[in-house]
């Protein structure tokens, strides 16, 4: 090529053009004019013959230009007109942003919090999504954490891990005295954070050399988050020294700061080496007392372990192979005649973790966010029809002018995706600032008990965002958008402007069935949770906690052994009673309505012979005398422990009613019967409990039993003292008690018992207030959208309103009309809409609580707003057309 | 090649190949206005092809591009100002190409819509 080539002109040169043309026409103007012709005629003429100068020139031009920048250029100038028409029509782009913005929001939020599941289950953990969780699981699918011995085993032998760390979550005393505090602990094997790969922001982490002898590594790794609170991140924490159940374990190190341990919900504070456990008082149910013994009992419940497979091994690989290991390695029995197998899942399967007990409620409200999303999509749909035709002037003489279809509706397209960028702007912004709301009313629920939502938002989520904002924009803009382009030309520019052709298709109609059919889906959706909340509230749990004060606390924690433990309580508990507010007191192992299920132990019973392998196993607690008076359960037959049911007297228990009629067939049968829980002594039934809610407001009934606490020692326990005074100064006095009586002693937790039935309907209130959002939102979405279409319609027919009018309707008949016909609409909606909603609800069923998924009050109501709104939108718009002059209406037109 | 598409932006290759060798095989009598070009085209085709404005004058300045015309200014015969178009030694091999593919292209149509009397084959 040569120089020269380059230097020509890689542009159309436009005056050169134009005069081109200019000439052209000259010449053809004189040619005509030597036929004869007179000069304007002439000039008319080759004007005429010419054609379209304007597309010459953009054909000339576009010969020069790259394809590219040709591509590039109609984009941005159609963006450029997209946006100018959008400026100048506020209402109509705000609303539709608004409704993106909305939609978008509610799925941003819920897609949040299943990437957190699906990619990120643990925070701080590279790739934790592959992690693999290891627990036996009995015949009766009880699961149980494997000793620690087992799990040496399973570490050394287990080839298809790359690595296999052991954890256990406890909770423990943190410091001495008033200035203590309870916090989550993981007591963790030395590979730990190598397997999790996991590093220590300041110090180092726990390491297998922190894993050779029992009681030997007094070390500890805190979380960012303790060093930042409690410790005012002091540089030099490494070295110093923490009081943990009264012993001192010194700093080794800083976690990461994005790590907060392995339960996913709870916020682990700190990392103890697994062979301090025995030392600070945790002896995982182990009857051994030496810290060796307890560590090489394979009866002990330790850990539920955790790895990544090998880059090589498959899933059911793996499985195989710890299931044949686990085979050999339990041949001789050692849990007696109960079989269990040792199930390997991923890491989001394990029982009792947050994504299992989540999942429910997930799958619902990501079904309910796509549903707002539909709503919101059909709301766009039904702007861009109405806008489409009220610009039918617009594209018509765009098309005259000779412009294409395509081009057209690429306009139109283009003007949907600008719209939907904003929408998606503010979906993530409304995402962004709705999880912190959701996530503190979730903390403060759950306080004085830390709890940590691996939620963020992030690229991924904004993407998420974008993607369905334009998908949506894209999707629902363009049939609409194909409807408005395909104009009879001659009937626009004839000014008949009556909806005709594609406006007045099937596409309207449609929308609004669409919009009440949805919407009354989501209506319903929301009001039957909102009324199993109100059920859940109303549900007696079976025991009265408003005037109740509960103190927990852990002997151990403070060094005692059963001995000192047992006068300690013994104190205690009279000096509770001694208390002139109060007027009885008791103590158990565990909170009622706690939400976290407690170790469930094989049982015995009299009588019953189980089947074989049969693996029955029940929850239990161990409580004081007096324990049923003061939480005002009743008995239904027998008597309470006593202060005599002690460890001279003969063995003693009480059951609940639906063990009596389980096994004995009712309450009065069960007195002298005999049962054994664990490998403890036969006891005589000597009461019958009314049942209470144990763990769970909605659980099913459960069988339950009580041992005497002073039969059955425990250092952990919960003083309950009640008392017709003002319930905060009871707490107060309590607490008071066992700082008399032991002023270095962690107090573990005070509170109302009250606040505990409250912490327990908090997963209900969550997935209420989340659903009843959505529900909301939807509604609102569809209220504004059916609204908008219907009223549009009435609108668009005042031309037939003045018609009517003229010739003598009344104005109320007219109203009559539309009423009727937007209800006709409204109706279909709604049949489609409960048929579907009543398929559904089923989905529900795992959230909702003492209302059927069918419940009549719900679909009543849903139904009665949706026709509501239907009937506004139509009643409004055709009184006021109604009442305007029927001369100006016609006029209008 | 009727001419009378309302479309400008239509791309059909034959369409434009065609157009681009009749003005290449106008010009090969001498330089020419964009006005002449038409009116020859028009002639020599009996009135058959009328080429409009808004084909050949986007069809001259892709000629441009590619080198196989060059323009300049000039007077007509009748003392007006255009721009005069002339082939350039690479416009006339372009010619050739395109005469000997067009040959080809008529030839072959001709043997399949009249076997018997189509020219160039054996009986």
């Amino acid at each position: 090529m040569s120089i020269l080539w380059w230097l020509k002109p890689r542009r159309l040169d436009d005056e050169d053009f134009q005069n081109e043309i200019r000439a052209h026409l000259d010449i053809a103007a004189d040619e005509r004019m030597t036929d004869g012709v007179d000069r304007r005629a002439a000039e008319l003429g080759s004007l005429k013959d010419f054609g379209n100068v304007t597309l010459t020139t953009e054909a000339a031009r576009r010969v020069w230009r790259p394809w590219w920048i040709e591509v590039v250029h109609d984009q941005v100038s159609d963006i450029r007109y997209a946006i100018r028409a959008l400026a100048k029509n506020r209402a109509y782009s705000l609303g539709l942003v608004g409704v993106l913005g909305l939609g978008i929001g509610l799925n941003a939020a819920v897609f949040t919090l299943l990437k957190a599941i699906a990619f990120t289950p643990m925070a701080g953990v590279a790739q934790s999504a592959r992690l693999v969780s290891m627990f036996r699981e009995t015949t009766s699918g009880r699961d149980v954490a494997v000793s620690y011995a087992d799990y040496q085993y399973l570490r050394d032998h287990d080839r298809a891990f790359s690595g296999l760390m052991g954890s256990s979550l406890a909770t423990v005393g943190l410091g001495r005295g008033k200035d203590s505090r309870s916090l989550f602990a993981e007591i963790v094997t030395g590979n730990y954070f190598q397997v999790l790969g996991v590093r220590a922001e300041l110090g180092r982490t726990l390491l297998p050399s922190d894993e050779i002898r029992p009681g030997g590594h007094p070390v500890v790794v805190i979380s960012d988050g303790l060093w930042r609170r409690d410790f005012g991140g002091d540089p030099a924490i490494v070295g110093k020294t923490i009081i943990i159940n009264s012993r001192p374990l010194t700093i080794a190190g800083v976690a990461d700061s994005t790590f907060h341990g392995t339960t996913v919900v709870y916020d682990v504070e700190a990392f103890i080496p697994v062979m301090m456990a025995p030392d600070l008082g945790i002896t995982f149910g182990s009857k051994e007392t030496t810290a060796s013994a307890i560590l090489a009992d394979r009866r002990a419940a330790v850990f539920f372990t955790q790895g990544f497979l090998r880059s090589a091994t498959t899933f059911a690989n793996a499985a195989a192979q710890t299931d044949a290991l686990w085979k050999a390695r339990s041949a001789d029995r050692p849990f007696g005649d109960v079989v269990d197998t040792l199930r390997v899942v991923p890491f989001w399967k394990t029982p009792g973790g947050a994504p299992m007990i989540l999942l429910p409620t997930l799958i619902v409200l990501t079904s309910m966010g796509l549903l707002v999303l539909l709503i919101a999509c059909a709301n766009i749909a039904g702007l861009v029809l109405v806008r489409g035709i009220s610009r039918r002037g617009e594209i018509a003489v765009r098309l005259a002018l000779g412009a294409t279809r395509t081009r057209i509706v690429r306009l139109l397209v283009v003007e949907n995706v600008v719209l939907a960028l904003p929408g998606a702007v503010l979906g993530v912004v409304l995402a962004w600032r709705g999880i912190p709301v959701l996530v503190g009313y979730a903390e403060s629920l759950a306080a004085p008990r830390r709890v940590f939502f691996n939620v963020g938002v992030d690229g991924l989520v904004i993407a998420f965002a974008v993607l369905v904002a334009c998908g949506c924009a894209l999707a629902f803009g363009f049939i609409p958008a194909l409807q408005s382009s395909r104009i009879e030309l001659v009937s626009v520019i004839n000014s008949d402007a009556s909806p005709r052709g594609g406006s007045r298709g099937r596409l309207r109609p449609g929308l609004v069935i669409a919009q009440v059919a949805v919407s009354l889906m989501l209506l319903v959706g929301s009001g039957l949770v909102t009324r199993s909340l109100e059920a859940a509230r109303r549900t007696n749990p079976g025991f009265d906690g408003s005037h109740v004060a509960t103190v927990s606390i852990d002997v151990k924690q403070n060094g005692y052994d059963e001995a000192r433990g047992r006068v300690f309580y013994r104190r205690l508990l009279e000096a509770a009673r001694a208390d002139a507010g109060v007027a009885s007191a008791s103590l158990a192992a565990y909170t009622p309505l706690a939400f976290l299920e407690p170790p469930s132990r094989p049982v015995a019973i009299d009588g019953y012979e189980p089947q074989r392998d049969e693996d029955l196993a029940l929850s239990s607690n161990t409580i004081g005398p007096d324990y049923f008076r003061t939480l005002r359960i009743p008995l239904i037959a027998g008597r309470e422990f006593e202060d005599r049911d002690d460890e001279h007297a003969a063995p003693v228990a009480i059951v609940n009613g639906t063990l009596a009629r389980r096994f004995w067939g009712g309450a009065a049968n069960a007195l002298g019967k005999r049962v054994r829980v664990g490998d403890g002594e036969w006891r005589t039934v000597t009461g019958v409990a009314a049942d209470i809610k144990y763990v769970r407001i909605n659980e099913p009934p459960r069988s339950y039993v009580y041992l005497p606490f002073l039969q059955a020692y425990r250092s952990n326990m919960v003083l309950y003292a009640q008392g017709a005074g003002p319930i905060d100064q009871l707490v107060n006095q309590m607490r008071a008690k066992v700082v008399a009586l032991d002023a270095d002693l962690p107090i573990l937790d005070v509170r109302r018992l009250a606040d505990i039935l409250e912490g327990a309907l908090l997963l209900f209130t969550l997935a209420a207030t989340m659903l009843f959002v959505f529900g909301a939102a939807g509604m609102a979405l569809a209220a504004m959208g059916t609204y908008g279409l219907v009223s549009y319609t009435v609108k668009q027919s005042a031309h037939e309103i003045g018609i009517r009018m003229a010739l003598g309707a009344t104005g109320a008949s007219v109203v009559r009309r539309f009423v009727a016909r937007g209800l006709r609409l409204g109706a279909a909606g709604a049949l489609i809409g409960v048929a579907t909603a009543l398929g559904a609800s089923r989905l529900l069923g795992t959230v909702l609580f003492g209302v059927s998924a069918t419940d009549l009050m719900s679909f009543a109501r849903a139904l009665a707003i949706v026709l509501g709104v239907v009937v506004a939108a139509t009643f409004v718009p055709a009184w006021r057309a109604a009442r305007t002059n029927p001369l100006s209406a016609l006029r209008h037109q | 090649m009727t001419l009378h598409s309302s479309r400008p932006d239509a791309r059909t290759d034959l369409l434009h190949g065609t157009l681009d060798m009749l003005i290449l095989r106008t010009l090969q009598w001498g330089p020419q206005h964009g006005y002449a070009i038409g009116q020859v085209i028009r002639a020599q085709s009996s009135d058959v092809l009328q080429v409009e404005a808004g084909s050949l004058y986007p069809a001259l300045q892709r000629l441009a591009k590619k080198g196989w015309v060059a323009a300049k200014w000039g007077q007509t015969a009748a003392n007006q100002r255009a721009k005069f178009y002339r082939l350039t030694p690479a416009g006339k091999q372009q010619l050739l190409r395109e005469e000997s593919r067009w040959t080809e292209l008529v030839n072959a149509i001709s043997r399949v819509m009249k076997p018997a009397a189509a020219p160039g084959t054996e009986e």
